[in-house]
């Protein structure tokens, strides 16, 4: 093997050379240490989470939540998932996947719309956007209104489940996979 | 477009919108939670109820974070606002990654749980088939059980039924091994056969055999034909005396058809034979009478007529003359011979008999009375013992003393000479048989073996010559059969047998139309002569 013999060759040379050699490299690695801990300035291991970061991960997040809710659609789509509340149970995705893109846009339009687009005059309430509308002002203003798909959204899912639990008391199925057979 | 857009509508949306989506969230999740407290193995309702609790939370941190907002922003307090922003941003982010990790989730969770689903329906199914075989099993296992009970039932039953069979057979049933060794014999073998259980087990069947030779040649049939049939044997009693025996026999075959032995049944034919010897006594006897009846009948005529000239021609002579005294000597000599003529019709019951109510008892004292005194034996003791209420018997009172005469001369006669002699007469009524045995006895030296088959022929005599004809029991014999009754000769194997002497029974119906059979009556002995 040749590690083997070449730790026996380094070996056999260590027996040949002077035991003071040996303490040279163990002096030079204890002093790059000491240098490099000491010598130190500006650290630059930690990386910062400041600016946009934080709107960059909501951002992803929507993204990961529409495509949980697409594989969540695709899944629902089985022959045996055929009753009424497994069809809520879609809308409810489609719905919450439609609320993630108005949001994800919404939150992009906001980013990009100017402090001064929305004016104050007498408190919060009496706030109002400048026009005319631009592409960006319309976008922000419909994506302020984006409950009104996101709670559709959840009334589908309440019907679901409530139909579920109804369904489950009439029955020990499986609200619409009690006929599906392996 | 000019002027602004308000947005108050936007607000107003967002507060209601998130109030909903916290109630909703939360009636989601209740529903979910009740589901899954409903049905905990499903695991479809496990999934759907950690849905709503994740979009409940995500529901929550954002409704909450909407309303705070817009509460401190509505209040002027957009400072804090701003302060609690990341928070809430960032706590909403998490909920929501949170939430669309737990939907990929579902995914795989639902292969899971399908897999698992088809693995409880596949042990579900084989459970249930296990169940079904099982209680096929079960049910063939209890018909089994009655199958046995029941064919060991039968089997018990039918063993019963052969052992019974085997042990109440009157036959000689017997097994041997393939070596001809007994291994078995019922009681009737043992008991026909005269020997002890112990001296016949183990034993040779050819050493119980007079002629062992002749068992060759059952064997070599058993072994080709399996079976024997009729085979003629003659056995050894265990008193040494001959038993001729019809055997029958079946070879015994193992799986391998090699033979291991043989049953046997043995029917005792010394009865049989007992009987075809009476039988052909009997025809002998039959023809003698025969021939004896025509003999007679053509003597009678020229008898008479040479007595009756023989009569006229004395007249003529005078008494004391030769020739008178000739005639004389012809006419005792022709009185005599017509006497054995009128025996000889007497056996061959050609003669007419009276019939009329005889008192046997009565019959029997009176002949004792005139016939009971021996001159030669002076130390003769003549026994008397009657049975009580006996019947009339319907008879001819002159010829039945005739019978008790003759038997009574001839114990008389066979007893002579002894120290102790003595001749017993007795009677006894048998009810089942509705006849009256009568028996003399003697302790004489009674009749040899070969001469018991004769001793009823006509001339047929032991005695010396003069002292009788020979026609004494031809004559009994006759007149017994004429009144339909059977006269006998014990034998050794009769109860109670005179010791060393003879005893003749006479069995008189009482009727006088009825005739007895040998054999009909307990008492009766074994009958040696004609019969009727």
């Amino acid at each position: 093997m040749p590690s083997l013999c070449g730790k026996n060759i380094v070996a056999g040379k260590a027996n040949n050379k002077p035991a003071r050699f040996g303490n040279v490299w163990w002096q030079a690695l204890i002093l790059t240490l000491a240098l490099m801990f000491f010598g130190a300035q500006d650290a630059c291991a930690l990386q910062t989470h400041g600016g946009v970061e934080g709107m960059v991960v909501h951002q992803f997040a929507h993204l990961h939540y529409i495509l949980a809710l697409g594989f969540l659609l695709w899944d629902l789509y089985r022959p045996d998932f055929v009753s009424r509340p497994w069809l809520l149970l879609r809308c409810f995705c489609v719905l919450m996947i439609l609320w993630n893109i108005l949001a994800l846009v919404g939150h992009f339009a906001q980013s990009g719309l100017p402090e001064g687009d929305i004016v104050t005059e007498d408190g919060y309430l009496s706030a109002f956007l400048l026009l005319p509308l631009s592409f960006g002002r319309w976008v922000y203003y419909v994506a302020a209104l984006d409950h009104l798909l996101c709670v559709p959204a959840l009334f589908c899912l309440f019907l679901a489940m409530r139909r579920f639990y109804r369904d489950s008391l009439n029955s020990q199925g499986l609200g619409g996979r009690s006929e599906k057979k392996p | 477009m000019t002027g602004n857009l308000s947005l108050l509508p936007a607000i107003v949306v967002d507060c209601v919108g998130s109030a909903m989506m916290l109630v909703l969230s939360i009636l989601s999740m209740r529903y979910g939670f009740l589901l899954s407290r409903r049905q905990p193995e499903n695991f479809l309702w496990s999934y759907l109820f950690y849905i709503t609790v994740a979009i409940a939370a995500f529901s929550t941190s954002r409704a909450v974070g909407h309303l705070v907002k817009e509460f401190l922003l509505i209040s002027g307090n957009r400072l804090l606002w701003e302060r609690i922003s990341p928070y809430s941003g960032g706590l909403n982010t998490l909920f929501m990654v949170s939430l669309a990790a737990v939907m990929v989730f579902y995914h795989k969770g639902v292969q899971a749980y399908d897999l698992l689903q088809a693995e409880t329906e596949r042990l579900k199914i084989a459970n249930q088939q296990l169940a079904e075989t099982s209680a096929q099993l079960h049910d063939l296992n209890r018909n089994l059980e009655k199958n046995v009970e029941d064919r060991t039932r039968e089997l018990s039953r039918s063993e019963e039924k052969y052992r019974h069979l085997f042990s109440a057979s009157q036959d000689v049933v017997l097994f041997c091994d393939a070596g001809g060794a007994i291994v078995d014999i019922n009681e009737a073998g043992l008991r026909t056969l005269g020997y002890a259980e112990t001296a016949i087990l183990g034993h040779r069947f050819t050493k119980f055999m007079v002629r062992p030779e002749e068992f060759v040649r059952c064997r070599r049939q058993l072994a080709e034909d399996g079976r024997v049939k009729d085979f003629d044997v003659e056995l050894r009693r265990g008193d040494d005396s001959p038993l001729p025996l019809l055997l029958s026999a079946t070879a015994v075959h193992n799986e391998d058809g090699s033979v291991i032995g043989c049953e046997m049944i043995g029917k005792d034919l010394s009865r049989l034979k007992q009987m075809m010897s009476q039988l052909a006594a009997s025809e002998n006897m039959a023809s003698i009478g025969q021939m004896a009846a025509g003999v007679a009948h053509e003597l009678k005529t020229p008898l008479g007529v040479i007595l009756g000239y023989t009569q006229l021609l004395k007249e003529d002579f005078p008494a004391d003359s030769e020739h008178h005294q000739s005639l004389a000597a012809i006419e005792r000599q022709t009185k005599a011979s017509r006497k054995i003529v009128s025996d000889l019709l007497k056996f061959s019951r050609q003669s007419r008999s009276a019939r009329e109510p005889v008192d046997i008892n009565g019959l029997l004292d009176d002949v004792v009375i005139t016939h009971g005194h021996d001159v030669d034996s002076p130390n003769l003791t003549v026994k008397t013992d009657y049975g009580h209420g006996l019947p009339m018997v319907s008879g001819d009172a002159a010829k039945l003393r005739q019978v008790f005469v003759n038997l009574l001369k001839n114990a008389c006669q066979a007893v002579r000479g002894r120290a102790d002699a003595w001749v017993r007469l007795s009677s006894l009524y048998d009810a089942e048989a509705q006849a009256v045995l009568i028996d003399v006895e003697d302790n004489g030296p009674g009749i040899p073996a070969s001469d018991r088959e004769r001793v009823f022929e006509p001339f047929f005599t032991t005695k010396l010559v003069g002292e009788g004809t020979g026609l004494g029991l031809s004559v009994s014999y006759g007149i017994v059969k004429e009144h339909g009754g059977v006269i006998e000769l014990a034998n050794n194997s009769s109860p109670d047998p005179p010791p060393g002497g003879s005893r003749f029974r006479v069995c008189l119906p009482v009727d006088g139309q009825k005739r007895l059979k040998h054999g009909e009556s307990d008492h009766q002995c074994e009958e040696v002569g004609m019969p009727a």
